[in-house]
């Protein structure tokens, strides 16, 4: 489902070249659950904004979904996440011209795909907004915001879901609502789910988590929990 | 406190979020400076010019000698005073006598302007600024056909000679005493003693010329208006001519209307900037109050953050005012009126201090609410500081906006009529926020995602949106009104003075010299507007009283009663005239006996008369009575023979007259004039060329002066636009960045953004023309006298306008967005 080879991001800063990926090789199967996690600084957003094509690497390889994203251009990237991806934000990002509806149709419709306002209105009910479906973004909670944010990952059927801290700017009881929507959507509709956190109970929901230090890939496992079931077999 | 207002002045300053304000601020400050010196020095300029007309500041006329003391306090003030009398007299030579208006010069003339003087009737003539050397004479060149002398030759003046030094081309004045029937002559003041021309009784006008700086003149003149009795007359320079007059007033109220205009646009520019200023200081506020700040100690902080900006923006629009309002002065040098006059220190201090008061009435609401933010905001973003009450908003602006005007314009009627028209605007851009809705929820059905896109950033924050479209619509209200005012005021203009207007009368033409007359000017291809017929009388009675009975002594005063008037004939209504009461004549009527009158209705007024008054008119040794059927409005200033009383066609037949006709000469075909005055040497000619010239040259430079107006009036409108995509920009960025991320083509964001701008600028036009058309019209009735005129082509061209310029300037700012990274913003944010 996606595959890095020797993934490297440089950046210039004061004239120097500060290095901060550096020779990153992964591979995600489909309806894996990965955390990527690490300290910050350690280039967890980096890698994360390369996996789904936001930005470029220096060099190196990303492909995503059979697509290699290091050689297409804006437009070109563009269309395979509306094909093929979903996104949750830490600070949900809905876009705030638009109603709760509206902000979970557009990905299906970006997608150029039909019955959007079904489709969106059947996932705003899964995630418990039935009643909040004209409602804007500044009329809503952040748990509700970020609920409409899950809503809106899942609207276009993606194969792969990223997502940045999404419970970071929530409560610990918003958090693990939100939590367990994501990974029960994630479930109920066999996506690929790569998540970014510091929140180690979050990231020990996941089958594998990514220790990043200084750039560089430093653990790549099984997670506790996979671990604690494997033991228990 | 001041040194963490300095530090946050200076993080704002670095972060870019106090330069919109500043920019703002600039522009407004920069604009009012720039517009106020240069309508100052434009408008003072106009005013020495028209001081050229008239020879002198001041001229203070009487019918007895002035008192010696007078003249001597203003000499001793330091003032430049001219003595001279002017009279009528018959100048002979030989056989031949012509009646000419005399102007005695006691020193040097003209005191402001030149006079030209040529060898040869009709040339080109020397500038200088004198008087005629004792013993000599110059002459308006009709005068020379008439005796049959040319310069050099001596002519009778009473019991002396004097030589002919000089023929009279352009002269200050001329443009006053057009229709004074006899022609010109300058002589010089002690030659009037020797000639003996001069009796007592004779009617005789004395005339004081007055110049000097305006600091030593103005008390003078104050002073002598206390000293002066009913007799004497003393005109200032901005009133010399009709025509000059009423263009100069126009001209005034054009740019003082200018000027309240960048005052209002630079409002709106720094509500717009302040608003936004205030949103994004929301969290640092709720900070400082989390760190225990009280609200006093935060308003504090922003009240010093307001002061730093005020000073500031002041000081950059300031200086940049002075460097563009001389810039452009210099620049158009060759327009505008000679000699220019220095910047004047009220139009900067006004500026300035109209900054820091505009400023404070348009940003302080907006500071004030940074303070009121609940601490609560630290952990629930979406709290906001309870909104102030917007009627206390817009009181504040609209009082500050009144005040302004106020200082600027000195008219409390303009004020008015601008507050009126903010609160139409108000109302109107109400009504279209619902048409806004009403559209969005149309479109959501129909249009496409793009489009729907655009609508909804529209429709995200109504507020904002609202101040947007009034921005943007006002601009255009401005632009719109500014466009059809000064059209308005060109084509009045022209129409007073149409190309091939007449610029020569012919008078005194003898019955039997009309047709002689017509054939010699259709054999030189000159076309005139009709040869009227002309009867000089004077009124002498009303409703069977003589003058003294009917009408009290101010009535008796008037003008038009103690002097011979020209009295004519005609079937119709004559062009420049209007009937504004009863009925003109019909051929029906002609055989009913009645005499019927026409009058005009200014003398109507003065006199007291009502259709259906008779008067009475003495015209040679007759007396005929004429009843008044109807009043007519008569243009002045429309360069056409004008009479206060026009009888119906028959009924002076039994009087000798003499004829009147007007003609175009081209400067080329003067010697037309030479054979007129061979063939016909009693006819008199005034030539109007010259002083049409004059007139036609200080309206251009009027037009050019509003011209310059109207561009600082699109630079403000520009400004304004800057302002309100410079504040919106984060926003549309992360709208940009999340459709990126979602996957959307930057087509698809490019045709969004398009969509919400064409809509924009949509509904700003439709608003600019309504709103256009409404102050305009108001403009047009109250300052103009014009009624009311719709302007249809322009709602078409308005929007159209409005959306592309929106589109284009919109997009210049906007497309950016496609290309910042996507990462990078979501991060920032």
């Amino acid at each position: 489902m996606l595959r890095t080879k020797e993934l490297t991001k440089t950046v210039n800063s004061q004239g120097q070249g500060l290095t901060i990926l550096s020779d990153v090789s992964l591979t995600v199967n489909e309806q894996d659950t990965v955390a990527i996690v690490g300290v910050s600084g350690s280039g967890k957003s980096t890698l994360l904004s390369l996996l789904a094509g936001l930005d470029l690497p220096t060099s190196g390889e990303v492909h995503l979904a059979e697509e290699p994203l290091h050689q297409l251009d804006e437009d070109q990237r563009a269309a395979v996440r509306s094909q093929h991806v979903g996104f949750v934000f830490q600070s949900f990002h809905l876009l705030p011209g638009l109603s709760a509806l509206e902000n979970v149709m557009l990905p299906i419709e970006l997608k150029e795909q039909k019955r959007a306002k079904e489709r969106a209105t059947e996932l705003l009910e899964k995630v418990g907004l039935k009643e909040r479906l004209q409602h804007y973004p500044n009329q809503l909670s952040g748990g509700e915001q970020q609920r409409v944010a899950i809503a809106r990952a899942f609207a276009s059927e993606p194969k792969i879901l990223f997502a940045d801290e999404p419970t970071g700017n929530l409560d610990s009881e918003n958090g693990d609502k939100i939590s367990d929507l994501l990974f029960d959507l994630n479930k109920q509709l066999g996506t690929t789910l790569v998540l970014v956190t510091h929140d180690n109970r979050l990231a020990e929901r996941c089958q594998r988590i990514v220790r990043l230090e200084g750039g560089k890939v430093v653990a790549d496992e099984a997670s506790k929990a996979v671990l604690d079931k494997t033991a228990e077999l | 406190m001041l040194r963490m207002a300095f530090r946050t002045f200076r993080r704002d300053w670095n972060a870019g979020e106090v330069k919109v304000l500043l920019f703002a601020l600039t522009i407004a400050v920069m604009a009012m400076v720039a517009i106020g010196s240069i309508t100052d020095r434009v408008h003072r300029a106009m005013g020495e010019q028209s001081s050229e007309f008239l020879g002198a500041d001041y001229t203070f006329e009487s019918p007895r000698p002035v008192e010696p003391e007078w003249i001597e306090r203003g000499l001793s003030d330091g003032l430049d005073i001219t003595r001279s009398q002017s009279f009528a007299t018959v100048l002979s030579s030989g056989n031949n006598f012509q009646l000419v208006s005399v102007r005695a010069l006691g020193g040097k003339f003209p005191l402001k302007g030149t006079i030209e003087i040529a060898e040869k009737p009709f040339t080109q003539g020397v500038v200088q600024q004198a008087q005629p050397k004792a013993g000599t004479i110059w002459l308006e060149p009709r005068i020379l056909g008439v005796l049959g002398v040319e310069v050099g030759d001596k002519i009778d003046f009473g019991s002396i000679q004097l030589t002919v030094d000089g023929v009279i081309v352009a002269a200050p004045g001329q443009a006053s005493e057009v229709f004074n029937i006899a022609p010109k002559v300058l002589i010089n003041l002690e030659d009037v003693k020797k000639a003996n021309i001069v009796q007592e009784g004779s009617r005789l006008s004395h005339t004081l010329f007055i110049a000097g700086e305006p600091a030593v003149r103005e008390p003078y003149i104050q002073w002598l208006k206390e000293q002066k009795n009913s007799t004497q007359r003393i005109t200032g320079g901005k009133e010399g001519t009709p025509a000059l007059k009423a263009a100069l007033a126009r001209a005034e109220t054009f740019l003082r209307l200018a000027s309240l205009i960048s005052v209002v646009l630079a409002g709106v520019a720094i509500a717009v900037a302040a608003g936004r200023y205030s949103q994004r200081h929301f969290d640092y506020s709720a900070i400082y109050r989390c760190l225990g700040m009280q609200i006093r100690q935060v308003h504090k902080l922003y009240l010093w953050q307001l002061l730093m900006i005020g000073l500031i923006g002041s000081g950059l629009g300031l200086a940049l005012g002075l460097g563009l309002q001389s810039l452009i002065i210099n620049q158009f040098s060759d327009v505008l009126p000679q000699p220019m006059v220095g910047i004047g220190l009220a139009p900067v201090i006004t500026g300035a201090l109209s900054g820091l008061v505009v400023l404070l009435g348009f940003a302080l609401p907006a500071f004030l609410q940074i303070a009121k933010v609940p601490p609560l905001r630290v952990l629930r973003k979406e709290l906001l500081p309870r909104a102030m009450s917007s009627w206390v908003i817009y009181l504040l602006s609209i009082g500050v906006m009144a005040l302004l005007m106020w200082w600027q314009s000195n008219s409390l009627l303009l004020v008015g009529i601008l507050l009126a028209v903010a609160v139409v605007t108000y109302l109107l851009i109400r009504l279209i926020a619902w048409f806004i809705f009403k559209i969005g929820v149309w479109l959501g059905k129909r249009g496409s995602l793009a489009v729907r896109f655009g609508v909804g950033q529209l429709k995200q924050y109504p507020a904002f949106t609202i101040s947007q479209i009034s921005a943007f619509g006002l601009a255009f209200i401005i632009m719109l009104s500014t466009v059809l005012l000064r059209s308005e005021l060109l084509s009045e203009w022209q129409s007073q003075l149409p190309e091939n207007a007449p610029n020569h009368f012919l008078i005194n033409v003898q019955e039997q010299e009309v047709e002689p007359l017509e054939s010699l000017l259709k054999e030189n291809n000159v076309s005139t507007e009709g040869i009227y017929p002309m009867v000089r009388g004077r009124v002498v009675g009303l409703n069977d009283m003589t003058l003294e009975e009917a009408l009290d002594e101010n009535q008796q005063r008037t003008g038009a009663v103690r002097r011979e008037l020209n009295l004519t004939w005609t079937t119709e209504v004559p062009e420049a005239n209007e009937v504004t009461k009863g009925q003109w004549w019909s051929e029906a009527s002609a055989d009913d006996g009645r005499t019927e009158i026409s009058v005009g209705e200014e003398l109507a007024e003065r006199l007291g008369l009502e259709l259906g008054d008779v008067l009475t008119f003495s015209i040679g040794r007759l007396e005929i009575e004429g009843e008044i059927t109807n009043l007519r409005s008569i243009q002045w200033d429309s360069f056409q023979p004008n009479f206060f009383i026009i009888f119906e066609p028959g009924t002076l037949d039994e009087f000798p007259a003499s004829y009147i006709t007007s003609f175009y000469l081209p400067l080329e075909d003067k010697n037309v004039l030479n054979q007129i005055l061979k063939a016909m040497p009693t006819v008199t000619i005034i030539e109007l060329d010259a002083i049409m010239a004059q007139v036609q040259s200080i309206l251009n430079q009027v037009t050019m002066a509003v011209e310059f107006i109207m561009l600082f009036v699109l630079l403000a409108g520009v400004a304004v636009l800057y302002a309100v995509l410079q504040v919106s920009r984060e926003e549309r960025l992360l709208s940009a960045t999340l459709l990126k991320a979602l996957g959307a083509r930057k087509k698809f964001i490019r045709a969004s953004i398009l969509a919400e701008l064409a809509l924009l600028g949509l509904f700003s036009g439709v608003l600019g023309v309504i709103g256009g058309e409404i102050l305009v019209n108001i403009l047009y009735s109250q300052a103009f006298n014009i009624e009311l005129v719709l302007h249809p082509w322009y709602w078409l061209v308005v929007p159209l306008i409005s959306v592309s310029f929106i589109g284009v300037v919109g997009w210049l700012g906007l497309k950016h967005l496609l290309n910042q990274p996507a990462h990078q913003v979501l991060r920032e944010l």
